[in-house]
C-alpha cells in the first residue's frame, strides 16, 4: 500500500468514525457514551460539530482514534487464550467497560 | 428508597417509566417501588402490554445465583455498565438501571429463542444487594476486570473467566454448534 493511499484511507476512517459517532450521541447519548467510551463533555462537543468542522478535523494525516486495549498482557490472553468464542466475547466486553469506569475517576 | 410524592404532573412520566419497565420484564414489585402509580392500575397497564396477569410471589432473595459461575460473568458486566452510565452519561437510579440492562443485552445478545441469562428483575435486585452490601465488587488479580463477589471476599481474587471451571461453556448444545461450520454462535 502506497503512502498517498493509506492517508486517504485515515481520512476515510476518521470521517466515518465523526459521522458514526455523530449519529449515535444524537439518537441516544447514555448509550453511545458508553460504546464509544467518550467523555459526555467530549460527547457534547461532538455533538455541536458542524458538518464543515467534522471534514475539517477528519481531514489531518494521522488517525483520530485510538486501540482501547492498551495493556499487551490483557490483549494477548483475549487474542491467544484457546477460550470459547462464547467466553471471550464477554470478558472484552468487561473489560473495556471496567477500563472506562477507571478512566473517568 | 424515599417515598415518593404522589403529583399528577408526574403522572405521565411514571407511566412511561412503568411502560419501558414492564417491556424490559420487570416485576410488579419493581414497578411498586419505582413509580407511585396504584397497584391496581400497574396491574392493569401489565396487562395491557403483556396480554397476562403480572407474575406472583415474592421476588428473588438470594445472592447465591449472582456468584455462580456464568450469571456472575453477566451481572459483572451488568453492574459496570451501570457504573460508567452513572459516571460518564450523568444518569442515576432506575434511569441508568433501564438503559444498562438495554446495553447489557446488545452486549451479550440471548440465545435466539430463550431468555436472557440476566431478567431486569435480577438485575435490579441486584444493584439493592450492593447497595444494602449483601454483595460487593473487586477486579480480577489476572485481566484487571471488575467483578461482583461476596462481601469481604476480595482478597488476590481471580475471575471465572480467567479461570474458568473446567466444563464451562461445554454444554451440548455449545459443542454442536461448534462442530457445524459457520454457524453463528452470539
Amino acid at each position: 500500500m502506497r503512502t498517498t493511499d493509506i492517508l486517504i484511507e485515515i481520512r476515510d476512517s476518521n470521517l466515518s468514525y465523526l459521522m458514526l459517532a455523530q449519529q449515535m450521541i444524537r439518537s441516544d447519548k447514555p448509550a453511545a457514551i458508553f460504546r464509544l467510551g467518550i467523555s459526555e463533555a467530549i460527547a457534547n462537543l461532538l455533538d455541536s460539530l458542524s458538518n464543515a468542522q467534522v471534514i475539517k478535523l477528519a481531514s489531518g494525516a494521522s488517525m483520530l482514534t485510538r486501540f482501547r486495549f492498551d495493556d499487551a498482557a490483557v490483549l494477548g490472553m483475549l487474542t491467544h487464550d484457546k477460550k470459547e468464542r462464547s467466553l471471550s466475547q464477554p470478558h472484552s466486553a468487561i473489560l473495556l467497560a471496567a477500563q472506562a469506569v477507571n478512566d473517568i475517576h | 428508597m424515599a417515598k415518593k410524592e404522589k403529583l399528577i404532573a408526574n403522572e405521565p412520566r411514571d407511566i412511561l417509566l412503568a411502560i419501558d419497565l414492564i417491556n424490559n420484564g420487570a416485576r410488579l414489585q419493581v414497578l411498586e417501588i419505582e413509580t407511585t402509580l396504584s397497584r391496581d392500575r400497574l396491574i392493569k397497564l401489565y396487562k395491557e402490554l403483556q396480554g397476562v396477569s403480572p407474575p406472583k410471589g415474592m421476588l428473588p432473595f438470594s445472592t447465591d445465583w449472582f456468584l455462580t459461575w456464568q450469571p456472575n460473568i453477566h451481572v459483572s458486566l451488568f453492574i459496570l455498565i451501570k457504573k460508567q452510565l452513572e459516571a460518564s452519561a450523568g444518569l442515576s437510579g432506575i434511569a441508568a438501571i433501564s438503559k444498562a440492562y438495554q446495553i447489557y443485552l446488545e452486549q451479550i445478545p440471548p440465545e435466539p429463542g430463550q431468555d436472557p441469562v440476566l431478567s431486569f428483575t435480577r438485575a435490579w435486585t441486584l444493584v439493592r444487594f450492593l447497595s444494602s452490601s449483601m454483595l460487593s465488587s473487586t477486579d480480577c488479580k489476572k485481566c484487571g476486570g471488575e467483578f461482583i463477589i461476596r462481601p469481604r471476599g476480595g482478597f488476590r481474587y481471580v475471575c471465572g473467566l480467567c479461570q474458568p471451571p473446567s466444563r464451562a461453556g461445554k454444554t451440548r448444545k455449545l459443542a454442536l454448534a461448534n462442530a457445524v461450520p459457520g454457524s453463528a454462535l452470539a
